[in-house]
């Protein structure tokens, strides 16, 4: 019986494609974790579809997509934060229509490029085809923002709970808006390797929402998130192995799964009262 | 080693100045022509309290928001204890009205008042031991000390006020605005906030409340400032007895 947890561990891609799938399901629900409380989900998810023209473009000149991806979603984060200093359009709004827009500019390039070939994986991500370099940069950038998360700690908690507060104090909430939204990008980047342009806001959004389903405080939220990323990706793997599903939809369904259990623990809690 | 959020040193207040000093203070909430508050004077000695009355939409809040640097100010200038804007972060607090806050975010009471400590830790600075005694004590003088562990979400509209005013009071700030502190609560906690209040200003601190109940809260002011759609209406120094207790309030 154990031979079916252990057999997929006999290949390097396998073993490549856990460390990067937990590290990155880790990176996600941390981050992820101020993302949802700062209502900023609807951002992730206008991020991860932005990356798509960048990734083309790199793909077509033979650049890094890594680089290509990391531009376009940067330029898309600052570009809406921009934007929407002008109070005529709201924010939701630029949210709602620059990812489409660029989005729609990923597939206007394939499509010219008569080449579609990359294209699945880069909209649904290929968590196995990772290499030691794709893994190293993984690592690199996972460790910069978990530091970042772990000194900024308490003004993110401050600035997500009472914005106004931070501001008086001193804070510059400004800085710490568009700091987020620099993370966001990195993250979001990474998490296109794993689970692709379109299901990468999944991997922020799920385990969140589940963990905070079951617990009232940040610290343990966090934790339980990046608990729930790490059974998701390990779970999405052995379901991709065994039965040779997409790796990136494998994973959002184990996190779906996780999610439905802890609603359903909470339903059945209530309901015993 | 102390890495303060504000490029500003903290500058200690001037003994001699007004805790606020304003002067043609015009603030608007964007870029438009219309000014949410207009060519307002005033100046709030060190130590004493004022009620500012005046309907919903009046300026109150707009004015409270400037002095914190929330809004920016279009004309006129604001000095807090003889310094401007930025320097004494630390000696002013604001308490907000209860909807500007997460009050679903996942943290207990005692972690949001301890929030009243961050202006002297700065950043990577996590609270000590000391910290977490006075927002205690904070939360004891508001008689919520029992609350201390509760998830913010679980709270009662008065029992939210009375810990926002435990992380005002955290803060041990100086010149205190308090943005109508006893709107929808109950006797208990209006109760507990006038005692309170009372108790500031015996400590020699100034506040500042705003207010549209002011025929309840009358007698715990020295002065009255009436506004209304961004304007001084009429001063009315309570101590000398100007007979005016009229409110243009709803």
């Amino acid at each position: 019986m154990i031979h079916y947890l252990t057999d997929p561990f006999q290949y390097i891609f396998i073993q490549r494609a856990v460390i990067a799938a937990v590290i990155i399901g880790v990176l996600c629900a941390a981050l992820g974790t101020f993302v949802v409380l700062r209502r900023m989900a609807v951002v992730g998810h206008a991020l991860t579809h932005s990356a798509l023209p960048g990734l083309v473009i790199a793909y077509l000149l033979g650049g890094s997509l890594f680089a290509g991806a990391l531009i376009a979603t940067v330029v898309t984060a600052l570009g809406i934060g921009f934007l929407a200093r002008d109070e005529s359009v709201y924010e939701d709004t630029l949210v709602g229509m620059v990812p489409n827009i660029m989005f729609a500019f990923g597939i206007l390039l394939i499509s010219t490029s008569r080449s579609f070939r990359d294209l699945f994986s880069m909209l649904f991500g290929n968590i196995l085809g990772v290499t030691d370099g794709d893994l190293h940069l993984i690592m690199l950038i996972a460790a910069v923002s978990l530091l970042a998360l772990f000194l900024f700690y308490k003004e993110l908690k401050l600035f997500t709970v009472d914005p106004n507060y931070a501001k008086t104090i001193g804070l510059p909430v400004k800085a710490m808006h568009y700091g987020i939204l620099l993370f966001l990008s990195f993250t979001v980047v990474v998490g296109i390797q794993a689970v692709g342009t379109v299901l990468t806001n999944a991997l922020l959004v799920i385990p969140v929402a589940a963990a905070r389903l079951l617990t009232d405080r940040l610290g343990r939220m966090m934790a339980l998130s990046c608990v729930f990323a790490v059974f998701s990706a390990i779970g999405g793997i052995y379901l991709s192995y065994y039965f040779g599903s997409a790796s990136g939809a494998s994973i959002v369904m184990c996190a779906s799964m996780i999610f439905a259990a802890a609603w359903g623990y909470k339903f059945f809690k209530k309901s015993m009262r | 080693m102390k890495f303060p959020y504000c490029h500003h040193l903290h500058s200690s207040p001037d003994q001699k100045a007004p805790a606020l000093e304003i002067q043609g203070l015009g603030v608007s909430y964007s870029s438009e022509d219309k000014f949410a508050l207009k060519d307002f004077d005033i100046s709030v000695p060190a130590g004493s309290s004022l009620a500012l009355v005046g309907p919903n939409g009046a300026g109150k809040s707009t004015l409270f928001k400037a002095v914190c640097g929330l809004l920016p100010v279009r004309s006129g200038s604001i000095r807090v204890f003889g310094h401007p804007l930025g320097a004494c972060h630390h000696r002013v607090v604001y308490l907000p009205q209860r909807s500007e806050i997460d009050w679903n975010f996942p943290i207990s009471v005692l972690d949001l008042v301890v929030m009243g400590r961050y202006v002297y830790l700065g950043w990577f600075a996590k609270p000590q031991k000391n910290d977490i005694e006075i927002a205690r004590h904070s939360l004891n003088e508001m008689n919520v000390l029992d609350l201390a562990h509760r998830q913010i979400s679980k709270l009662s509209g008065g029992q939210q006020q009375r810990v926002l005013i435990a992380r005002a009071l955290a803060q041990n700030a100086d010149l205190l605005l308090l943005d109508e502190p006893l709107n929808a609560v109950d006797v208990t906690t209006r109760q507990t906030v006038g005692d309170v209040l009372h108790k500031i200003k015996a400590q020699g601190k100034t506040v500042i409340v705003a207010t549209h109940y002011y025929d309840q809260e009358e007698g715990r002011y020295d002065k009255a400032i009436f506004l209304k759609d961004g304007k001084k209406v009429e001063d009315a120094n309570l101590h000398e007895n100007t007979g005016h207790k009229d409110c243009d309030c709803p």
